[in-house]
């Protein structure tokens, strides 16, 4: 390997520095600088997360800058107790990126631009994939654990924010089987990645 | 709605895949229900590990633009001195399963339009080809004689290129600030001595991309320029990132 690529390998970041949790609960006080740690964070996930939902940039870029004020704005109500901080960013996210893509695209437009979606890796993944740092790709392998059905109704709902009618309209299924699978792969997957919730 | 009914819809809710009068409804059923309270946040927290997967760098202009926001928006008011909470889970690093629902996705819509036309047929054959090029990206990536370099976007980002002459073939990894204005598009190049050949031509309004390039260890440089929309045979001087190979 060349002195440059060596170079910029060695600035690779490691694991977060901080704990989101701790920084929340400073933002809740009003500290911007503690704001722009958490920003630096979660962004990446933040935007990467509504650009899947929304696949548009402009309407991902919006959305996520509202997401984001909206974190700062009700920091205070974030709750320890009943899970993570970043679980807590993302559940604001997803449900913004879900109301604004139905409110302005039909789910067989969602349909379509799925098969077009562009490959993407961000830079520094590629970076983290080169020096080998990587976590196992242990979302993809529980989701590869699931039942086909159970794994496109959660997929479906949580990548291209189809509500479960919409599913069960996609899959050819019933309204309850569609309900039962996204909660029974949840729980799978629950058990898979280990989460917990300790109040 | 029957009260059987609305705790089976704890995985829907979780997942925002219901109406906004379920949203409602369930909303205050939890408020008493402590079952499905304790089961939502678990499968919240679930829900929210989907996210792991979805990484990708914002533009820089959103990180001022958001810091702007916030120093003129009023915040609720703290409750109460939040009880500080034991150890969090260790940070959960990120995932490179970039793909995988696109994937995952794409096998589904093989499901529901099998029957439609011909333009379905083709976004799922895309869809396809996505995931093969991103076992190609890995393969390559992978590879132990791999080489990578950067070089800044004239307005802003960067450029990468990893190439492995083993594996004969390399991925330039596009990250541009913004796309072009007034519906131009950036195109990517490879240059072998004076002769350029197009590696690509992104979509308007697109500022990032990851495109292999077979044979790429045979080039000198790779070179991005801004183009009219579908992009140019030869490029349209000057080059806003070139990146010299050797
Ligand atoms: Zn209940």
């Amino acid at each position: 390997m060349t002195e440059r690529a060596r170079d910029h390998l060695s600035a690779v970041p490691g694991p977060p520095p901080t704990d989101p949790a701790q920084l929340l609960r400073e933002v809740a006080q009003g500290d911007e600088q503690a704001f722009g740690r958490l920003y630096d964070l979660v962004a990446p996930r933040v935007y990467g997360l509504i650009r899947r939902v929304l696949r548009d940039p402009a309407q991902t870029e919006e959305v996520t800058q509202e997401v984001l004020v909206e974190v700062w704005r009700n920091a205070a109500r974030f709750d320890g107790a009943r899970g993570s901080a970043t679980s807590w960013i993302f559940t604001i996210a997803h449900r913004r990126a879900v109301d604004r893509v139905r409110s302005e695209q039909s789910a067989a437009d969602r349909v379509m631009k799925v098969g077009v979606a562009q490959v993407e890796i961000p830079h520094d993944e590629v970076v983290d994939e080169v020096t080998g740092r990587l976590e196992r790709q242990q979302v993809r392998r529980c989701l590869d654990d699931l039942t086909d059905l159970q794994r496109q109704a959660v997929t479906l709902a949580y990548y291209q924010g189809h509500s479960y009618r919409e599913v069960a309209e996609l899959l050819s299924t019933s309204l309850p089987t569609v309900k039962t699978r996204m909660r029974d792969g949840l729980i799978r997957l629950r058990d898979c990645l280990g989460v917990e919730v300790t109040a | 709605m029957t009260t059987t009914d609305i705790h089976a819809l704890v995985g829907a809710y979780a997942l925002d895949a219901v109406d906004d009068l379920e949203r409602a409804a369930f909303d205050r059923h939890v408020r008493e229900c402590e079952s499905c309270r304790t089961e939502l946040d678990e499968l919240r927290e679930t829900a929210g590990r989907l996210a792991d997967s979805t990484w990708s760098v914002p533009p820089p202009r959103l990180r001022s633009a958001v810091l702007g926001a916030i120093a003129q928006t009023r915040q609720v008011a703290p409750v109460s001195p939040a009880p500080m909470r034991s150890a969090q889970p260790a940070p959960r690093r990120w995932l490179v399963a970039a793909a995988a629902a696109v994937v995952l996705a794409g096998g589904a819509s093989t499901a529901v339009y099998q029957v439609q036309e011909q333009r379905v047929g083709d976004s799922i054959a895309t869809a396809a080809r996505a995931s093969a090029q991103t076992e190609r990206t890995r393969d390559i990536l992978a590879a132990p004689d791999l080489v990578v370099r950067t070089a800044p976007v004239t307005g802003g980002g960067k450029v990468t290129v990893a190439q492995s002459p083993s594996k004969d073939a390399g991925v330039i990894l596009l990250g541009a600030s913004a796309p072009p204005a007034d519906g131009k598009v950036f195109q990517l190049w490879t240059i072998r001595g004076t002769t350029p050949t197009s590696a690509g031509v992104l979509p308007a309004g697109e500022a990032s991309a990851v495109q292999i390039v077979n044979g790429l260890p045979g080039a000198d440089m790779v070179g991005v320029t801004v183009e009219p929309a579908g992009g140019s045979a030869t490029p349209t001087m000057p080059l806003v990132s070139q990146l010299p190979l050797v």
